[in-house]
């Protein structure tokens, strides 16, 4: 494929993905954090919806033998530290890689620091990838490289069955979520935004009492 | 057109929406949704622009090389330009910075946040390319598929980002 046509296809992929990030909010720094504080289930809403339609997706094009899946290595050194450090990383940026395309597009000046910081960060790891992948091998210990394992390596039924039975829970676990936590109720109150429909750019739980 | 000047979505519509975007990403591109490796297309682009001898960085080598690595830098800034119309079209505005800063880690002033901000992303890249995935390319993608590295990097994200969050004022 020439890289015009592929950069065509991105661009185009890209703005539904940004236009689903901003509308959903899950971009806002708040609400990433939020979610790490259990006060606000908005990202994992979005992330659970967003699987459980790609499991559905990969049942079908899979299991029909259309596309092959790209799995990544289980290199459990590797996915456990970077990992945590992601895990870090989203705390104090805000924000995840995608997400802080998203905040610039929407308006948030910090996000070009994030994203300064994100393209030195990557291009550290290229630069000290040698020894970085030599002191996360963990061969050793019993944690070195399990391969492109997927769960249907490990439990029985076969990938377009366990695709579907997961995507199945998730839907149930989002109805339960979605009775417990309404996402109008956590919009309402955590959306930082302003703008039409919304009075003040402070979130209702923050403002000043009514007199 | 009224989806695109509604202030708010549903989490589970764009959640749906983000989710069918594998369909391309896997017909058309041979690959799943991801975004964190288009950092490395671009800061490697950018150094070899005054050190032509990066290129000869395997790492780098082979994240500069296919339609691929330009699809996925495409991807990216298409997320920035999908949220600039949706926030335009629906009249949102933000500040500067979230004044969020400021309730959960006492972060005031915009220079300040700036270096926090940095910070913040240096460790997030360092953690998603160690990984080799980030919220999209595992979160998404690899959870999607059933993947036992997915499911290793996501539990490790959520573990070190709640403990950190737990020391946090509510946001």
């Amino acid at each position: 494929m020439s890289v015009y046509l592929a950069v065509a296809i991105g661009l185009a992929m890209g703005v539904l993905f940004g236009l689903a990030l901003e509308k959903a909010r899950v971009m806002e720094p708040g609400f990433l954090i939020g979610q790490f504080q259990l006060t606000n289930f908005t990202m994992i809403k979005v992330m659970l919806s967003a699987i459980a339609t790609g499991l559905v997706i990969l049942a079908v094009l899979h299991g029909f033998g259309i596309v092959q899946l790209s799995v990544k290595t289980a290199l459990v050194g590797h996915m456990i530290v970077g990992g945590l450090l992601l895990g870090v990383g989203i705390v104090f940026a805000g924000a995840c890689p995608g997400t802080a395309m998203a905040q610039l597009g929407a308006g948030y000046k910090d996000a070009w620091a994030v994203i300064a910081g994100g393209l030195a960060g990557g291009y550290t790891y290229g630069l000290y990838q040698k020894q970085i992948d030599t002191a996360l091998d963990w061969s050793g210990i019993g944690l070195g490289n399990l391969g492109k394992m997927t769960l249907a390596d490990l439990l029985p039924g076969g990938f377009v069955t366990l695709a579907l039975i997961f995507a199945a829970l998730i839907v149930v676990g989002l109805v339960a979520l979605e009775r417990w936590r309404p996402w109008r109720v956590e919009m309402e109150r955590h959306d930082p935004t302003s703008g039409p429909g919304r009075s003040a750019g402070i979130a209702p739980r923050y403002a000043a009492p009514a007199e | 057109m009224s989806i695109l000047s509604a202030r708010v979505w549903s989490p589970y519509a764009a959640g749906i929406l983000i989710g069918l975007l594998q369909i391309p990403a896997f017909l058309l591109m041979n690959t799943a949704l991801g975004a964190s490796s288009s950092f490395v297309t671009v800061a490697a682009s950018i150094a070899s622009f005054f050190d032509p001898a990066v290129n000869a960085i395997p790492y780098f080598k082979a994240h500069v090389s296919t339609a691929k690595d330009w699809w996925q830098v495409a991807l990216v800034v298409g997320v920035a330009a999908g949220a600039f119309i949706s926030a335009k079209m629906s009249g949102t505005t933000r500040p500067a910075m979230s004044e969020m800063w400021g309730r959960v880690m006492g972060i005031h002033s915009f220079p300040l946040r700036l270096l926090v901000a940095f910070a913040g992303g240096f460790v997030l890249l360092l953690g998603a390319r160690i990984a080799n995935g980030c919220t999209s390319g595992h979160g998404l993608s690899g959870l999607s598929q059933l993947a036992v590295s997915s499911l290793i990097a996501m539990a490790a994200m959520f573990a070190s980002g709640m403990a950190i969050s737990a020391v946090l004022k509510r946001a």
